[in-house]
């Protein structure tokens, strides 16, 4: 029993960490832009994609690929907002329903240029950690390894350089923020870039455990959607807070009571926290 | 923003009269051609038209339902059951979808509705969801996801509408029905309130209006003639399972409403007729037809913020002032 709990405790805080690298970006748009971003999931599979095209295509090694995955995402992403989003900048409505079109277009195009089928991704590693009978592939190993150091870059970055806490000015008042020198337009596009990057490292990350097809984006949408409107729109620690506890829960339901379960425990409690607290675990209530 | 302000401009009765025409004609294609392939396209496009129809009465109190779908499954489902297990006719069926969606949305539109804006479409997001998880749950009622296939066709009096040429006059007569609703509503006082609610909700409440329920009024309205046309297309399509209400649909219900014109009385019918055809003319390419709609309504976003509707009347105005 007591090994169900630890293993659980384990495949959790994997989860937890892949969902906080989606939720980030999610969260980072509605915070700095006012969007939110349902083409968000596109943005995982486009990841994926690179890192197949990188891997398997280019044959360049894995930290290259994502390297570039990310260089590519951040363009990406800037040009997104500059096309599409920015028009929308003091209208959220419009921009969300311009982000549903987005993610139409995105899917689409990813199913003309590579087809519906799923492909594969060679292993990067294989074989387990074995802890007594705790069992963690490899893979997942490198995927959470590699998730956590970038978590931890971002937020250095975040906290430490003159544009990370550009940004976080942005997402506690963007009028003081531009009287102090902001500037919207390299910020905007540089906050949904690397939302977009983030989401596509975890494409990426994720690319080798569960192959790469036009489809895979919509779940990982759903997770930062849950693990975003639980911690708070806008909140990044709300965020960190609800991606681990969502992992946890979700991984502790699929291993006691069922799969479907935990989906429909974690759309209720969704539901629950924008009724009582729409502000979610740690946003601030709007005024 | 203001409801009114297309009806108020020079030179729009004119208009009004063509569009009214154009429609007349449009409505009449299918005769003309006599294709069985242009009723179908017909009758998807009445079935769609209410659908937004239903979603326009509650954009008119300024919210946007992404659980859209949600409802116009609970309509399906609750006629689906009805007649399958209960004989009861389908001309009822129809009816009590709609009964049954609006009664559900009445009692959990009082809570949802306090929320707005993006707020609003998240929760309602998280409940369309939650409807297609929990009809998954329970494949004794909903068949699970292989659904329920051999659904009765509707039937009048006896006469089953077994062809496409024979639902098509059925599919129009409810359509102006939900039209004819619509331009009820529209021109009474409850249209008058709503136009208050979507314009300034807190000028609204102080004026005496009584915001939450005339919200819920609209979002109960709405929600009963989703579930009204879910039913339809259930017996109509003849198969149904909970992926057919998912996401996707409400999606494009949005798209409808937002092409064709958020706040304007024909949007949602312009909407699906603009629409509904689109991808049957690219058949053997779905990927591109997805593609344009996206394109189609970031465009309309863009540039037509009245939707296709105020673009007679957007063109008008850039005429008056060169």
């Amino acid at each position: 029993m007591s090994f169900l709990i630890a293993q659980s405790l384990i495949n959790g805080i994997i989860l937890g960490t892949l969902y906080l690298l989606m939720a980030i970006g999610f969260t980072l748009a509605f915070g700095v832009m006012r969007i939110v971003n349902f083409a968000h999931g596109e943005f995982y599979m486009i990841g994926a994609f690179c890192a197949l095209i990188g891997v398997t295509w280019l044959g360049l090694p894995f930290p290259v690929t994502l390297a570039l995955t990310i260089a590519v995402a951040i363009l990406f992403g800037a040009l997104v907002e500059r096309v599409v989003f920015r028009p929308f900048r003091n209208d959220e409505l419009s921009g969300m329903i311009a982000s549903l079109g987005l993610a139409m277009i995105l899917q689409h195009g990813a199913l003309i240029l590579f087809g519906p089928d799923p492909q594969a991704f060679p292993a990067i590693v294989t074989g387990v950690f074995k802890w007594g009978s705790l069992i963690v592939p490899k893979s997942r190993a490198l995927a959470l390894g590699i998730g956590i150091v970038i978590l931890l870059i971002f937020y250095l970055f975040l906290m430490h350089t003159r544009h990370g806490r550009a940004l976080r000015a942005l997402v506690q008042d963007q009028e003081i923020a531009a009287v102090f020198g902001v500037r919207l337009e390299i910020m905007y596009a540089l906050g949904l870039g690397f939302g977009v990057a983030l989401a596509a490292v975890a494409g990426g990350l994720m690319a080798p455990l569960f192959g790469v097809s036009p489809f895979i984006g919509a779940t990982p949408l759903l997770k930062a959607f849950i693990v975003v409107i639980l911690g708070g729109l806008g909140s990044i620690p709300g965020a960190a807070l609800a991606a681990i506890l969502l992992g946890l829960i979700e991984s502790f339901t699929s291993s006691f009571v069922s799969a479907s379960a935990a989906d429909i425990v974690t759309f209720a409690l969704v539901i629950v926290v924008l009724l009582v607290r729409p502000a979610g675990l740690l946003g601030r209530a709007e005024t | 923003m203001s409801v009114t302000s297309t009806s108020t401009a020079g030179g729009v009765r004119p208009m009004k009269l063509v569009g009214a025409i154009l429609l007349t004609l449009a409505a009449t294609i299918p005769w003309f051609t006599g294709s069985t392939f242009h009723f179908h396209i017909a009758v998807m496009v009445c079935i769609s038209a209410m659908a937004t129809s239903g979603l326009a009465v509650i954009a008119w109190v300024g919210q946007l339902s992404l659980a859209h779908a949600a409802f116009a499954g609970i309509g399906a489902y609750t006629s689906v059951l009805l007649v399958v297990r209960f004989d009861l006719p389908v001309l009822l069926g129809l009816p009590a979808g709609a009964l049954v969606a609006g009664a559900v949305a009445f009692v959990i539109g009082s809570p949802l509705l306090r929320l707005r804006g993006v707020y609003f479409v998240l929760i309602t997001f998280a409940l369309n969801e939650l409807f297609r998880l929990i009809m998954l749950d329970i494949p004794e009622y909903s068949g699970g996801s292989s659904g329920i296939a051999g659904i009765p066709k509707i039937s009048l009096f006896g006469i089953t509408l077994s062809s496409y040429q024979a639902v098509y006059p059925f599919a129009l007569v409810c359509l102006s029905l939900v039209i004819g609703l619509l331009v009820l509503i529209r021109r009474g006082q409850l249209g008058r309130r709503f136009a208050a609610v979507e314009e300034n909700l807190d000028l609204a409440e102080s004026s005496g209006i009584p915001t939450a329920r005339t919200q819920n009024i609209a979002f109960t309205i709405g929600s009963a003639i989703a579930g009204f046309a879910g039913a339809f297309l259930a017996h109509y399509v003849g198969f149904i399972s909970p992926e057919t209400f998912g996401f996707q649909l409400s999606v494009s219900y949005v798209i409808m409403l937002v092409t064709g014109g958020r706040l304007a009385l024909w949007g949602p019918l312009v909407g699906a007729l603009f629409l509904t055809p689109l991808p049957e003319f690219l058949r053997g390419a779905v990927e591109y037809q997805h593609i344009i709609y996206g394109v189609v309504l970031i465009a309309v976003l863009r540039f037509l913020p009245q939707g296709l509707v105020g673009l007679p009347a957007q063109l008008a105005q850039k005429g008056g002032r060169a």
